[in-house]
């Protein structure tokens, strides 16, 4: 089992107001078997030892699925591997002395909390304005009711899986959440229960995403390939449909 | 210490039903006047809020993450348990509850199993109008798969990601209320302890994670959904940020907590590979329907898997089990993996890791067909371990992965403190020793949507609570409880961090409290828990401040609960002198080495009163005993 | 519901916008370039299409005021999306780059507000030496009319025309490389097989545009003028 030494370069910055820099640092006998995050445990773990503060980072499930972590690594949302988030990238991807810069998403829709940590309740406040199907506890009919096709519902899942870790909004050039607002919309309209709600849904999302800040998409199409899900872009030109039928 | 677990008499089926139409009822107008905390915001956190929310309620809602939609709840992956039988394979209410308490080992309330089998069908009829995509046939309508415990198939998913469907349904249910107003979402929020004034749960105390402040929070009752407590063996299938802080403060206030010995380990996860590892991840257990478990007959055959001949294999699940092969069940899988392990026949660089080989399943339905069902799981193996499963067996072994102990709740699922509710994993109700797979979600979903909004009215109806302040003295006294335990983790300034103290632990508990138990193991883990708890107060290094963010001070915080709940674990495994469903004592087994249960002495509920901690854990055992009306109890037979 | 005016400047609202125009730019081009080609037809060719245009009358005026503000509106948004993404991005990544495929991020992507700018500055100096430029007359069929031609031929005997026009046309097509394929997603095409199609033949069209533009003045200015082969200066 072969160990590296890793140079980083990582972005700190006390907290909100604070106007940040990078630090350097140096991880030595790095596992390739580790992964990205259990890397920067291992530094942090040294970091205590010398009585610094260690890095902040988000992460919780670190294993893909809850969508906290979502690390900028060497410009890239999520680091070089396809349809991995950051807690599942190993460091077999890298070599021996490799210098990586980490830093956190930057978007003004984000603001850093503090080191790579940032606030990502925009999101959450773009599905308050729709992300759902209005239905009370308790007042939904018999299950096997409504028949969806089966091509519409696997289709819905595609865009239901979506994380929520906000790589796309990192990755895009314009800082646009038109992905993530676009993948809600695309599982929640083309769905038969969906379909009372919808417009008034896409109205009231693609305008919180106006109001939190995001940019506009310009199709640069960077969103999916970051996505560690994989969501596609049709996502976005289905978001649009939506809304022009919505207005028009 | 007044146990009452409120169950309704009547005939099992309509006890439910009966209680319905028994229990009190908040006015329409009135619901506004009340105020309900809602702590945790996985399956029955988010369900609970929502659902109380649409009633009128006025909700607030705590998590640690930075969004409620991170909550664990979202990584399960296998599926969820309902009684709909639309295979017509002859399933039913009768039929789940029975496979549930047959699972469970006979040590869950009967009462709270059948309630959970009749919630079941709700659920689905729930969760499909919030528009989550289950899997479906070719007509359009829902398909179902069937799941280890039970003989139909019963189980709805959504491919491998059922948990997380699920979850952003109730996330997105939550969602519309905290639009409507009538929630109020506090993400990055940790409850540290619980405020009880006059007998009753009147609030709670939170830190704030970004600023650090300490914060008071008053209400009419709160409700706990706060998950498992895994992570007291530091490496789990838990997400990192899980933990025991808040339904421990709940303990120390004197909530009863329940069962804490009963852990499932669940027997396909990837292994240990350093002592760096953070985490263990889960491979579904549907692997094992085309999977061969095996180990090399000899001691330290170290040849690569291909190169050891078929006679020098030791499939000893199929050797052991005929009848039943690979598909045992989770405890007994796990238990037989221990055990060759410790015979020396573990495979891999640790020796902790057994192998579960395609091979014959490849040569026989092709690498298509076996790509078809476990693609997914072979790639994420992959990424992991850099082996390629399609080529060499993939190496296995268990991991901590839920705890079906918790705090102590009756019939309405509300804990021996008054206005203190708890659902989900946090509560120990209705998987008794063993959890089947699929049933997690399950009761999460049946205690949030369709119990708690029920039984919380007839709580305050019947009550007549004083209006409190958070400047009520309970309050303050609870705040500083907080903050110091803060500045005195902070003023320890030693050697060791939080991550070498919490991995020994782990290891203690792993090694004498994990899959096999004996009195000599536990009475030593007491003393070494003992031991290790008294050093990490005095040499534990907890870097940076309180007052801004700091996930180590979280953590110092969590690993300090851990210390005394692992000893109640610990002391509840030795009181526990019967073997049943995942608690496996080594002196009860049967001649062959199976789980010997002793229904005579311990058909109980464990239930432990907190005294206080001094050097050692001081606490009183009482017991709640588990009668069966309805079910015969029985040894269960793999073989 | 919003109203109109309030969808078209939503950030959907601002694409679609952006995507119609951005077509209806497209299609004017195309119609300028088959124009511009009867530079090479007979002596007065191009002349007579000139005044063909002319004989439109109020017609042509109508078109022409139509075309600015469908100008205007593409560059006002396209400006306007730009000055959103600076403001949501205040802080650059050190280090940034593509994941790579499916992005279709790319330099065209990337530059389409430094392209669309310098196109803007480029059309308004067009129309300068062009449409509102001193022509000679030439009388055809009896008619006086602009002697266009003439005008072209000259021009792009400067090497400052000729090559600013070639970079300027370079520029249109790295423009368009992206545009014409954004349009249609801006526009709600989401089938993933018709989008590689139009990706494709997009591009195709933006580099055919590119070097049908910039071949003209090239090859007046290599060719000598009137003494080019293709040029029918009678």
């Amino acid at each position: 089992m072969s160990t590296m030494t890793i140079n980083l370069k990582v972005w700190r910055q006390k907290n909100r107001n604070d106007s940040g820099h990078f630090e350097d640092y140096t991880v030595e006998d790095v596992n390739e078997h580790m992964s990205f995050l259990e890397m920067l445990d291992v530094l942090n773990e040294k970091l205590i030892k010398e009585h610094i503060d260690p890095i902040e980072f988000d992460y919780d499930c670190r294993e893909g699925i809850c969508g906290s972590c979502n690390l900028v690594i060497n410009g890239v949302a999520h680091g070089p591997k396809h349809k991995t988030a950051t807690c599942q990238l190993h460091m077999r991807n890298y070599k021996d002395g490799d210098t990586i810069v980490i830093e956190p998403p930057r978007s003004a829709a984000f603001p850093v909390i503090k080191d790579l940590v940032v606030d990502r309740s925009a999101f959450d406040r773009i599905i308050a304005a729709g992300g759902y199907i209005s239905v009370k506890t308790g007042s939904a009919p018999e299950a096997n009711l409504i028949p969806v096709p089966q091509d519409v519902s696997n289709t819905a899942f595609d865009y239901a899986t979506c994380i929520g870790c906000g790589a796309c909004v990192a990755a895009c050039p314009n800082s646009s959440a038109a992905l993530f607002t676009g993948a809600k919309l695309a599982h929640l309209n083309r769905l038969p229960q969906g379909k009372p709600e919808r417009d008034k849904r896409t109205i009231a999302m693609v305008n919180q995403m106006e109001i939190e800040g995001f940019g506009d998409c310009s199709n640069h199409g960077e969103c999916e390939a970051v996505c560690p899900v994989g969501i596609s872009i049709s996502a976005i030109a289905e978001m649009r449909r939506s809304y022009m039928k919505a207005v028009f | 210490m007044k146990l009452d677990p409120k169950v309704p008499e009547g005939p099992l089926e309509n006890k439910w039903s009966d209680h319905l139409r028994d229990i009190k009822l908040v006015a329409p107008n009135n619901k506004r006047k009340y105020n309900i905390i809602v702590v945790g915001t996985g399956l029955a956190g988010a369900s609970a809020a929502s659902s109380l929310a649409e009633l009128g309620y006025n909700v607030q809602t705590f998590s640690i993450q930075d969004s409620a939609r991170r909550a664990h709840s979202i990584a399960a992956q296998g599926g969820i348990n309902a009684a709909k039988n639309y295979p017509n394979d002859g399933d039913s209410v009768w039929r789940l509850f029975y496979d549930t308490i047959k699972g469970g080992d006979y040590r869950a309330r009967e009462a709270n199993v059948y309630r959970l089998a009749q919630n079941s069908n709700l659920i689905i009829d729930q969760a499909v109008a919030q528009g989550v995509p289950f899997g479906r046939d070719y007509g359009g309508l829902l398909d179902n798969r069937s799941f280890g415990g039970a003989q139909v198939s019963r189980t709805f998913y959504s491919r491998g990601q059922t948990g997380q469907q699920l979850l952003l349904g109730a996330y997105q249910a939550m969602m519309k209320e905290v639009n409507s107003g009538k929630i109020q979402d506090y993400p990055r929020q940790e409850m540290l302890d619980l405020v009880v004034i006059d007998g009753k749960a009147r609030g709670i105390i939170t830190r704030d994670l970004v600023s650090g402040e300490i914060q008071k929070w008053n209400a009419d009752a709160v409700v706990l959904c706060t998950g498992g407590y895994g992570n007291v063996f530091y490496l789990s299938t838990n997400a990192k940020n899980s933990n025991v802080t808040a339904a421990w403060r709940c303990h120390k206030r004197g909530a009863a907590f329940a069962n804490p010995c009963f852990v499932q380990i669940h027997p396909t996860c990837i292994p240990v590979s350093g002592d760096y590892q953070s985490k263990l991840t889960l491979m579904s257990e549907s692997l094992r329907n085309d999977g061969r478990v095996w180990v090399p007959r000899k001691k330290g055959d170290n040849r690569p898997p291909s190169e050891i001949p078929e006679d020098e294999r030791y499939y000893y699940l199929e050797e052991k089990y005929p009848s039943f092969g690979n598909l045992v069940p989770r405890d007994v899988a796990s238990r037989n993996a221990k055990m060759v392990t410790d015979q020396g026949l573990g495979v891999g660089p640790t020796g902790l890791a057994v192998y579960l080989d395609f091979r014959d399943a490849i040569k026989r339905d092709g690498k298509a067909v076996i790509e078809a069902k476990y693609g997914n799981l072979f790639a994420m193996y992959e990424n992991i371990t850099d082996d390629n499963p399609y080529e060499t067996p993939m190496r296995i072994f268990p991991a901590v992965h839920y705890t079906m102990g918790g705090l102590w709740v009756d019939y309405n699922l509300m804990s021996n403190i008054p206005g203190l509710f708890v659902a989900g994993e946090a509560n120990f109700s209705d998987h008794g020793a063993n959890r089947l797979g699929a049933s997690a979600l399950m009761q999460g979903l049946s205690d949030g949507y369709f119990i708690i909004p029920y039984t919380i009215g007839n709580y305050l109806a019947g009550e007549t609570l004083e209006p409190v302040s958070t400047s009520h003295e309970a309050f303050s006294e609870a705040a500083k409880t907080s903050s110091d335990q803060l500045d005195r983790l902070l003023a320890v300034k030693g050697d060791k961090t939080i991550i070498e103290f919490h991995r020994e632990l782990g290891k203690i508990m792993w090694n004498k409290v994990g899959i096999s138990r004996n009195r000599e193991g536990l009475e030593s883990a007491i003393n070494e828990i003992r031991a290790l708890r008294e050093e990490f107060w005095e040499n534990v290094r907890v870097p940076g401040e309180k007052n801004y963010y700091n996930k180590y001070l979280e953590f110092a915080n969590r690993v300090a609960d851990y210390f005394e709940l692992a000893e109640l674990m610990a002391m509840d495994a030795l009181q526990r002198e019967e073997s049943c469903g995942c608690h496996l004592r080594d002196e009860y087994q049967t001649e062959e080495g199976e789980a010997l249960r002793n229904d005579e002495e311990f058909s109980f509920v464990a239930v432990w009163e907190y005294l206080n901690v001094n050097g050692k854990l001081e606490t009183r055992m009482h017991k709640e005993p588990l009668e069966f009306e309805f079910v015969e109890l029985q040894q269960r037979s793999y073989k | 519901m919003p109203s109109i005016t309030d969808a078209l400047l939503s950030q959907v609202g601002r694409k679609i916008l952006s995507g119609l125009t951005g077509l209806f730019l497209l299609f004017f081009v195309i119609f300028h370039l088959i124009g511009n080609l009867a530079i090479f037809g007979s002596p007065d060719a191009m002349n007579a299409y000139s005044m063909m245009l002319h004989d439109f009358g109020p017609l042509l005026w109508v078109a022409r005021i139509g075309l600015v503000i469908i100008f205007v509106v593409h560059a006002w948004v396209g400006i306007a999306i730009w000055l959103r993404k600076r403001k949501a991005r205040p802080q650059d990544y050190k280090v940034y780059s593509s994941k790579g495929d499916p992005s279709r991020q790319s330099l065209s992507s990337r530059s389409m507000a430094f392209t669309g700018v310098i196109l803007i500055i480029f059309v308004i100096l067009h129309v300068n030496t062009f449409a509102l430029g001193d022509t000679g007359d030439v009388v055809l069929d009896g008619r006086t009319t602009h002697d266009i031609k003439t005008l072209v031929v000259d021009t792009f005997q400067d090497p400052v025309y000729a090559f600013g026009y070639a970079i300027a046309m370079v520029l249109l097509g790295t423009h368009l490389g992206h545009g014409i394929w954004s349009a249609f997603v801006s526009l709600g095409m989401s089938s993933r097989k018709v989008s590689a199609v139009v990706y494709t033949v997009g591009v195709a069209a933006a580099v055919l545009l590119a070097i049908g533009f910039l071949f003209i003045p090239l090859y007046i200015y290599f060719g000598g003028g009137c003494d080019a082969a293709l040029i029918n200066c009678n």
